[in-house]
């Protein structure tokens, strides 16, 4: 027996797979959505990943330091380091701001980290080029994602940094790229606003009677000291030592220290659970959709297909084909468009789509398995109508 | 007799369908999480290092002389102008005394009245001798009573030390005059050192209280700068060690310097260390007081030893390790470092050994069980 | 009656019920002998398609009997389990317009009726060419079959009708659409393949040129036949 549908796909294989390929787009705008998705939560992951941290200890009754504000003073750390179980401490702080270079500026979130040597919680756990800080200010480690090289001048506020190492995929929960510099610069940028802010900010203070003493002619000079510093920082990053329950520590610094502690399971849940939980669903509704949407085209393809092989089809059953036979024709097109479809999109998603697209794609293969499962079931159900309808021809009608 | 139909079309769908499949397997294994991660990898060298501590500071006048009146006052003049050089002893300005005219007035006429008392109370000790030698004679004469004596005799010491009084209250008043004197020669704003006037602070006629600063001058010779260290990266920071100044405003001179000394007493809140450098020549034009300064101190260098970019350390646990390709394989060799530069180049005391190769750069986390790719350059990183 | 021919008895078709039922067929009697080529000619209307449908085994007679060769098909009811096996096996098709599968060569064509059967693929390429070649179209052999001329598909057809050797071929108008000499020569072949194979062969037809071919006419109008003898010219 010869396979009446690789004959009939073979006579008008042009059209056959330039359908496939428009099937293809379809398919292929569906598994990005899906690597969209995916792209999130491991924004989310990759963002707790990269702090090297096992607990993140922030205001009390916050979500911080990521979903919420959250501030400490910097000193905070002492008191933490010393706890039984604690191996390493290091404040940091985050900040989302624009960021310039020359004539462009990038949204990005500026992360600073405590002095030290890598290694420490919160630096970048590994780079693509160049170098770590080294000096205490004015230098700056930069994700790939912002566009920026090593070398350029970034301008944060109202100091310049020089662009001394480049990371990848450091990036926010949003998917905002990552800036590393200095915690003190950070701290300076988080709480120092523009020259003109700091002005007025003055002028006020010097027009107030109570700080503007003629008697003590250092207390304004001190009032105005006190303003400009910032002593707080967003978090502790804490990492602990072998052996000890990640839970357990911190317990201990929740009940002892009036801090809230979060574990990494926790800032996960926060993350993912809350800060990203709106735009997942609504990539899942759109998922949904596009697979609805992919399940109908194929089915109307299929349909039409079959519709124009109506007179065949009848001639087929007089000269005595079987009825699964031809249903088996229809459904070997149905499922060879799908794989064709499937092929072209994951092409295509992987290519074209996860490249250019601003966010980051993540195309898992597991993903693609279920995906091709998907496809496939998708074409077979589809194919249901046009042989139903196929079934329905009388043969009487080759007779006329 | 078998035959195949169709050669042109079949030859042609699979002119298609081959490459399409070919491109799929690819982008399946090249792509996403089943790809090798792509790494730089270099050989570990023997470097000689210039290692470095790098600081901000602010440029500070070691010598700030604030001139003022002693006594609440109004400005009466001022002579200088803000950048004038100034000379030891030279009168840079005159405050205008308001009252103590009237004060000096008054404590004259106090010192006259405390002379008139003195010669009150003289007078009255005069008498009161001559009374107590007369009824002296007179009692030993039998004319007069004891009682009477004594009353004398006591008179006499009363008007003795009424007399001790008046004459310690002409000298409390003559202090008191000599004192609003010196205070009127206090009038004038002296300079007590050669230098140059760094602020006015008050104007004519503006009223300043006791301690109040008119004045500012400073000793444009004695200029430094106050750099701070963060404490976990100065170790090595001593005094006269060299050192490198970049002026915020002038970015693109480098002076030089040296540590003058490393302050006592540290910064116990931001965690940094104080240390005061000089400049070896003081740059003209004199920069401002308060600009920012990044100050690089010189460490002696130190002999060739392995060095590693600090790049490629990776936190292992408790300790800091970096990945090593032995064989073919990545493992996580623990590695002691030493001193580093401010490059980013580190000592290698322990743990790997020149020649040895590590892996630098990397596109993702490596795992001991990553399967890795050896490239040039990280892609994606534009040169 | 031998082994082949195709005989009917009294056969009846209505359509729908009650005031509004038509008879189609009224008792019709027919019968072929093996090797045999009648003609069946009627106006449109008169029940020949019908006769033809149920001759085809595609609908079903509300009376009457058919027996193909000894086996009796349908009597009151068909008599056969599997009707499409029947269609495979027993009744060979040849209309008016050729209804090759587009999609499958020439070869393939005439060949997938024995594959349907169960029979190989080498040996059904091998009947189809022979056939092919009694009809002298196997230089087409491979073609498919829109770039042929309307006689070599029709040619192409009566050899897929063939190929199983079914007992009975139920040609409907099949030289409508040819000129002259093509018509003849396609009329001849018919006999030609009749002889060589012993079936029967209905050829419903209103073609001028080839009713005077045959030997016996059958009649058809208002669905009442009857029997008429033909010219039985030759075929030139």
């Amino acid at each position: 027996m010869i396979s009446l549908a690789g004959r009939d796909i073979l006579q008008a294989w042009g059209k056959f797979v330039f359908t496939g390929v428009g099937l293809g787009l379809l398919i292929g705008v569906t598994l990005s959505m899906a690597g969209i998705y995916r792209g999130m939560i491991d924004d989310a992951k990759v963002l707790l990943d990269n702090s090297s941290a096992d607990l993140w200890v922030v205001q009390k009754d916050t979500l911080g330091p990521y979903a919420e504000p959250s501030s400490i003073y910097q000193d905070t750390w002492r008191g933490i380091r010393g706890m039984t179980g604690v191996a390493r401490t290091a404040n940091v702080t985050y900040l989302t701001m624009q960021v310039r270079q020359g004539e462009r500026d990038v949204r990005a979130m500026i992360a600073g980290i405590a002095a030290g040597e890598p290694g420490t919680p919160g630096w970048p756990p590994y780079l693509v080029a160049g170098r770590q800080i080294t000096r205490s200010h004015y230098e700056a480690v930069a994700d790939i994602a912002s566009g920026f090289k090593l070398g350029d001048r970034l301008q944060i506020r109202r100091n310049h940094y020089t662009v001394v190492g480049l990371t990848r995929r450091m990036v926010s929960s949003g998917g905002d790229p990552m800036i590393f510099i200095p915690l003190k610069d950070a701290q300076e940028a988080q709480f120092l606003k523009d020259n003109d802010a700091i002005l007025q900010s003055r002028r006020r203070t010097e027009a107030n009677p109570a700080f503007n003493k003629p008697g003590s002619p250092d207390l304004l000079d001190a009032v105005i000291h006190s303003q400009t510093t910032n002593t707080y920082v967003n978090a502790v990053l804490v990492q602990i030592e072998e052996g000890y329950s990640h839970d357990d520590v911190a317990e201990s610094i929740r009940r002892w220290k009036q801090l809230t502690v979060y574990t990494r399971a926790q800032m996960e849940e926060i993350l993912v659970g809350k800060l990203i939980a709106t735009s997942a669903k609504q990539i899942g509704m759109f998922l949904v959709i596009l697979s609805m949407v992919s399940a109908a085209i194929v089915a109307f393809i299929i349909y039409t297909l079959t519709l124009g092989k109506i007179r065949e089809i009848a001639v087929l059953k007089l000269i005595g084909t079987r009825n699964r036979t031809i249903a088996g024709m229809i459904l070997q097109q149905a499922i060879a468009l799908g794989v064709i479809g499937f092929v072209v999109g994951k092409i295509v998603a992987t290519l074209f789509m996860a490249p250019i697209f601003p966010k980051y794609v993540l195309l898992e293969p597991l993903d693609s398995i279920f995906g091709f499962i998907a496809v496939v079931l998708i074409c077979v159900l589809s194919s249901v109508i046009a042989i139903y309808a196929a079934l329905k021809v009388d043969p009487a009608e080759a007779i006329g | 007799m078998k035959h195949l139909p169709l050669q042109g079309r079949t030859l042609a769908l699979l002119a298609v369908i081959v490459p399409l499949l070919v491109l799929f397997i690819y982008v399946g294994l090249r792509s996403g999480p089943l790809a090798p991660v792509a790494v730089t990898v270099v050989t570990v060298e023997s470097r000689a290092l210039t290692p470095a501590l790098f600081g901000i500071g602010t440029v500070e006048a070691r010598y700030t002389y604030k001139i003022g009146p002693t006594f609440a006052g109004r400005v009466k003049r001022l002579e200088v102008h803000v950048g004038d050089q100034v000379k030891a002893g030279q009168v840079l300005g005159e405050m205008d005394p308001v009252d103590l005219d009237d004060k000096l007035r008054s404590h004259e006429a106090a010192f006259r009245r405390a002379q008139a008392a003195l010669r009150e109370a003289d007078a009255r000790q005069t008498y009161a001798q001559t009374q107590a030698g007369r009824y002296k004679k007179l009692f030993a004469a039998g004319s007069t009573s004891a009682e009477t004596l004594y009353t004398k005799q006591q008179e006499l010491t009363i008007a003795a030390a009424g007399f001790s009084a008046a004459q310690e209250d002409l000298a409390r008043v003559r202090s008191d005059q000599d004192g609003l004197v010196t205070q009127q020669k206090n009038l004038r704003l002296i300079a007590p050192h050669a230098g140059v006037v760094a602020s006015r602070d008050a104007e004519l006629g503006t009223t300043v209280v006791a301690g109040q600063a008119v004045l500012e001058i400073i000793d444009p010779e004695s200029l430094w700068v106050n750099v701070r260290f963060d404490q976990i990266s100065a170790s090595g920071l001593a005094r006269e060690l060299p050192a490198h100044i970049v002026l915020r405003s002038r970015g693109d001179q480098i002076l030089n310097g040296r540590v003058l000394r490393v302050e006592l007493k540290a910064d116990a809140v931001t965690e940094e260390m104080l240390a005061k450098v000089v400049f070896d020549n003081i740059p003209q034009p004199l920069p401002p007081l308060g600009e920012l300064a990044e100050v690089t101190v010189d460490l002696p260098a130190l002999p060739a030893a392995p060095t590693i970019s600090n790049a490629a350390i990776r936190r292992d646990g408790d300790s800091v390790g970096v990945w090593q390709i032995v064989d073919d394989e990545l493992r996580l060799t623990p590695v002691t470092l030493g001193v580093s530069d401010l490059n980013g180049y580190v000592q290698v005391k322990k743990g790997i050994k020149e020649g040895d190769r590590i892996v630098l750069y990397s596109e993702k986390a490596l795992t001991s069980s990553s399967r890795i790719d050896v490239v040039d350059h990280i892609p994606g990183v534009s040169r | 009656m031998s082994e082949k021919g195709i005989r009917i008895e009294g056969l009846s078709k209505r359509y729908g019920k009650g005031d509004t039922a038509v008879d189609a067929l009224k008792h019709v009697d027919m019968q072929v002998a093996p090797g045999e080529v009648v003609g069946l000619i009627g106006p449109s209307g008169s029940g020949k398609s019908t006769l033809l449908k149920c001759l085809g085994a595609v609908i079903n007679p509300s009376a009457g009997r058919m027996t193909l060769g000894n086996e009796v098909i349908f009597d009151n009811g068909w008599k056969v389990r599997d009707l499409r096996a029947l269609r495979r096996d027993k009744i060979g098709y040849v209309f008016q317009a050729p209804y090759l599968i587009p999609f499958l060569d020439v070869t393939d064509n005439v060949a997938l009726l024995p594959m349907l059967r169960g029979i190989s693929n080498s040996e059904a390429r091998a009947k189809a060419l022979e056939l092919l070649t009694a009809l002298d179209v196997q230089h087409r052999a491979r073609a498919m079959p829109s770039k042929l001329s309307g006689g070599e598909q029709q040619r192409v057809a009566i050899a897929r009708g063939l190929v199983n050797q079914p007992p009975v071929i139920l040609a409907d108008e099949p030289t409508a659409a040819l000129d002259s000499p093509r018509a003849m020569a396609v009329i001849k072949i018919l006999n030609e393949m009749a002889r060589k194979f012993e079936t029967a062969i209905i050829v419903v037809t209103h073609d001028e040129k080839i009713i005077p071919t045959f030997k016996r006419i059958y009649h058809i109008r208002d669905g009442v036949t009857h029997e008429e003898t033909g010219e039985g010219r030759g075929f030139e």
